[in-house]
């Protein structure tokens, strides 16, 4: 076991951060998929001994320094660092110094002196991730800036994917919902698309950003033209104050025309698969009967993977000895 | 059933043809004209035979832009008026605006409308859905669903969007829809509490002026945010000179921008005012002399796309006030032909011409079959006699608001039939 372990133990990542698919070459890429899809078998199945892992990151202390509300990323970072032996702090914006007037650079200079390994970090604004990299010689994972990226989003959908169809190159994936204001949105066209999938985005045209064709990605207004013939379909949340009548007239009329239900599913190829990177708003952009199919929903399995693909990265990240980093 | 018209100077638009011909209908529906077979077919084919004397025959007017009273304010007029008044001038296509009591902002009232409009047996009633909720320019409205329901345009009444980013966000979301957005361009900040144009009369008159470029310079940002947006915009009851000349240049450019405007832009100026004649207050308001030639001008050469009746139903009550307290509007249905006609005698212009201006380009800019007399186009058709005279007065409309600016004009045509998918709506 031990030997087959090291044989597949991801390199580390080449910027010494994951700040953004963006930044990752597809060798990066797809070494972190296989190495989640390992860890991903260890903690799909519970009997089988898996003691070496839990010393992968002895020693290493993970910050979970969270300016924005969530629970099932900062969880789900959680267990992973702490299935691979870490020593984990949350730090959450309420209650912190941010609020006390400290400017975030501040707040990264402070940390920094306490010497943290890895810094796993969500901000609403974009770039974040970057700024606090140039300041602390930690590691730094993006676990979503803004509208930017959320790449540890994008390869737990990957590694669901992979492990449900066993491949993602030919495959067609329509990303349906609110584009313009989606991390989620970004990174997985980036990932996926690397990676050789036929990528569509289908959203109401008030939610796509301006000049999306540009990314090259085939953009499609019509909800049963976007998702004909996929083989995945990903929605995508939208935030209730976008229902307000600025973007969207209103919930009725998102349903409507971009919800996905049983009807619109019934069009789909038989094998075609519905994912959600969660929280699902039942009723706006998804049907319940939809989001709960056990034929065709990943939803679960999409939490279930988020778990291993967060332990390949953290892995990827791991201090190596020779880092030049700030600070180290 | 299959119609034959006989003796008939057809004209069609669509194919700039005035010429003696025959007109075939069957089921409603245009089959076949002498411009196909110069031949007339044999009369015993057919179960009705219309002779129209050598009267002109074209394809009904499409008016695009009428208020309803109903619902909300039926003492001043119902659906049933409306329509009647409209088919008594040979218009056989209406779109009403959203602006009515409840707004027309969801499907449901679409369908409801349509529903009783209907039942009248009469002309086609055809709703914009408001553009927002309300009409308070703050929230979009469903526009979606709306499209399901039949609407047919969006639009904002009497009303225009100040806010950049709404109008922004509004033009993205109906172009998913393929439907025109409809604004009245009138910037509020520069429209308060005013009672004419802006300009010598208003000074001599002592009444608060607005100045024409309140239209104009919304006209622009929208033409702006067009451009980026790539909606079909169309600028409602266009009043103003320079305003024509920025649709001019959007034109040129390849901007998907239409226009109308409406008789009394094209009749009148602001001496019309002098009197404190509140039948004259008009929203936007009678401008100058120039920008009257100007909207003639721009209706000779194409700018301004149909000439639509810009229908204002109004209580009595509300006209017989001192001009400043008075409310703005006049009634349209009924001067909307007679008008227009004139076009002929003051500007010497065409019957195809004329005909695009009020059927072709209106039922083109909706989305509309109707329009042109070309095979399989539904047989809504208007017949004119051309050399009928008669002074205009209102207590002949047929429309039961009748405040009119145009009182005791001489009029030179007259409609005197009207078909509805073939059905006739009178005859004289």
């Amino acid at each position: 076991m031990t030997a087959k372990q090291r044989s597949h133990q991801v390199p580390p990542l080449k910027s010494g951060h994951l700040l953004g698919i963006a930044g990752l070459g597809v060798d990066e890429m797809n070494a972190l998929l296989d190495r989640s899809s390992f860890f991903a078998d260890i903690i799909t199945s519970p009997d089988q001994p898996d003691s070496d892992v839990g010393k992968i990151l002895q020693g290493v202390t993970v910050v979970n320094l969270f300016f924005e509300n969530s629970t099932r990323t900062r969880v789900s970072f959680e267990v992973a660092a702490k299935k691979l032996g870490a020593s984990v702090l949350n730090i959450s914006v309420s209650g912190s110094s941010v609020k006390k007037g400290e400017t975030l650079v501040d707040t990264a200079t402070t940390l920094n002196a306490m010497h943290p390994d890895i810094l796993v970090v969500r901000h609403h604004a974009a770039g974040t991730p970057l700024l606090l990299s140039r300041h602390v010689g930690a590691a730094i994972i993006n676990a979503g800036d803004g509208r930017h990226e959320h790449p540890t989003q994008a390869l737990l959908d990957a590694l669901t994917i992979k492990r449900s169809f066993g491949r993602i190159a030919g495959l067609k994936i329509a990303i349906c919902g609110d584009i313009a204001n989606s991390r989620v949105a970004r990174s997985n066209l980036y990932l996926l698309g690397a990676l050789g999938a036929d990528l569509r985005f289908v959203a109401p045209s008030t939610l796509l950003p301006a000049d999306v064709d540009k990314l090259g990605v085939p953009v499609f207004t019509d909800l049963d033209d976007g998702i004909a013939g996929a083989d995945i379909i990903m929605m995508l949340r939208l935030q209730k104050e976008r229902m307000q009548g600025r973007e969207i007239p209103s919930q009725h009329e998102y349903f409507n025309l971009f919800g996905l239900d049983s009807a619109s599913v019934d069009k789909l190829a038989g094998d075609a698969v519905i994912m959600h990177p969660g929280p699902m708003n039942r009723g706006v952009e998804i049907a319940s009967s939809v989001a709960d199919d056990p034929e065709r929903s990943l939803i679960t399995q999409q939490v279930e993977m988020g778990v291993a693909a967060r332990m390949a990265c953290l892995e990827a990240l791991r201090p190596t000895g020779k880092t030049d980093r700030k600070g180290s | 059933m299959a119609q034959l018209f006989k003796h008939a100077h057809l004209v069609c638009p669509e194919r700039n043809i005035s010429e003696a011909g025959w007109l075939a209908v069957e089921n409603g529906v245009i089959t076949a004209s002498s411009f196909e077979h110069p031949e007339q077919p044999d009369e015993t084919g057919f179960s009705e035979i219309i002779d129209c004397k050598g009267q002109i025959l074209g394809p009904g007017f499409v008016d695009m832009r009428a208020q309803s009273s109903d619902p909300g304010a039926e003492h001043i007029e119902t659906l049933d008026s409306l329509l009647t008044a409209a088919t008594s001038h040979g218009i056989t296509s209406l779109a009403i605006l959203p602006s009515t009591e409840p707004v027309i902002d969801n499907a449901a009232m679409i369908d409801s409308i349509q529903l009783r409009a209907g039942r009248y047996n009469k002309g086609r009633l055809y709703c914009y859905g408001a553009a927002t909720k309300q009409m308070a320019g703050e929230q979009m409205a469903e526009l979606g669903m709306m499209t399901q329901a039949g609407a047919i345009g969006f639009s904002t009444g009497n009303t225009t969007i100040s806010d950049s980013q709404m109008m922004r966000r509004l033009m993205t979301y109906a172009k998913m829809f393929d439907r025109p957005v409809m604004h009245h361009c009138e910037d509020p900040a520069l429209s308060d509490a005013i009672d004419m144009n802006e300009g010598e009369t208003a000074t001599r008159l002592g009444l608060i002026g607005q100045p024409a470029i309140a239209e104009t310079i919304i006209l622009q940002r929208d033409i702006a945010l067009a451009r980026l947006t790539g909606v079909h915009y169309h600028a409602s009851h266009i009043s103003a000179a320079s305003s024509v000349d920025v649709i001019r240049q959007a034109k040129r450019e390849g901007l998907s921008i239409t226009a109308d405007t409406a008789p009394p832009y094209f009749m009148l100026n602001e001496i019309s005012v002098s009197g404190f004649d509140s039948a004259a207050k008009l929203n936007p308001p009678l401008r100058t002399e120039d920008d009257r030639l100007a909207i003639i001008a721009a209706l000779l050469d194409g700018t301004i796309d149909a000439i639509a009746s810009d229908h204002m139903p109004i209580d009595p009550d509300e006209k017989a006030q001192p001009f400043s307290l008075a409310s703005f509007g006049a009634s349209g249905l009924d001067v909307l032909v007679p008008m227009s006609l004139k076009l002929r005698q003051t500007h010497d212009m065409g019957w195809p011409h004329l005909f695009s201006l009020m059927s072709y380009r209106p039922a083109q800019i909706l989305g509309l079959a109707g329009g042109k007399l070309g095979i399989g186009a539904p047989a809504d058709l208007v017949m004119i006699n051309p050399d009928s005279a008669y002074i205009l007065k209102s207590a002949d409309f047929k429309s039961q608001s009748r405040i009119t600016p145009f009182e005791g004009t001489p009029c030179e045509g007259k409609v005197t039939g009207c078909w509805v998918g073939g059905k006739n709506q009178f005859q004289q």
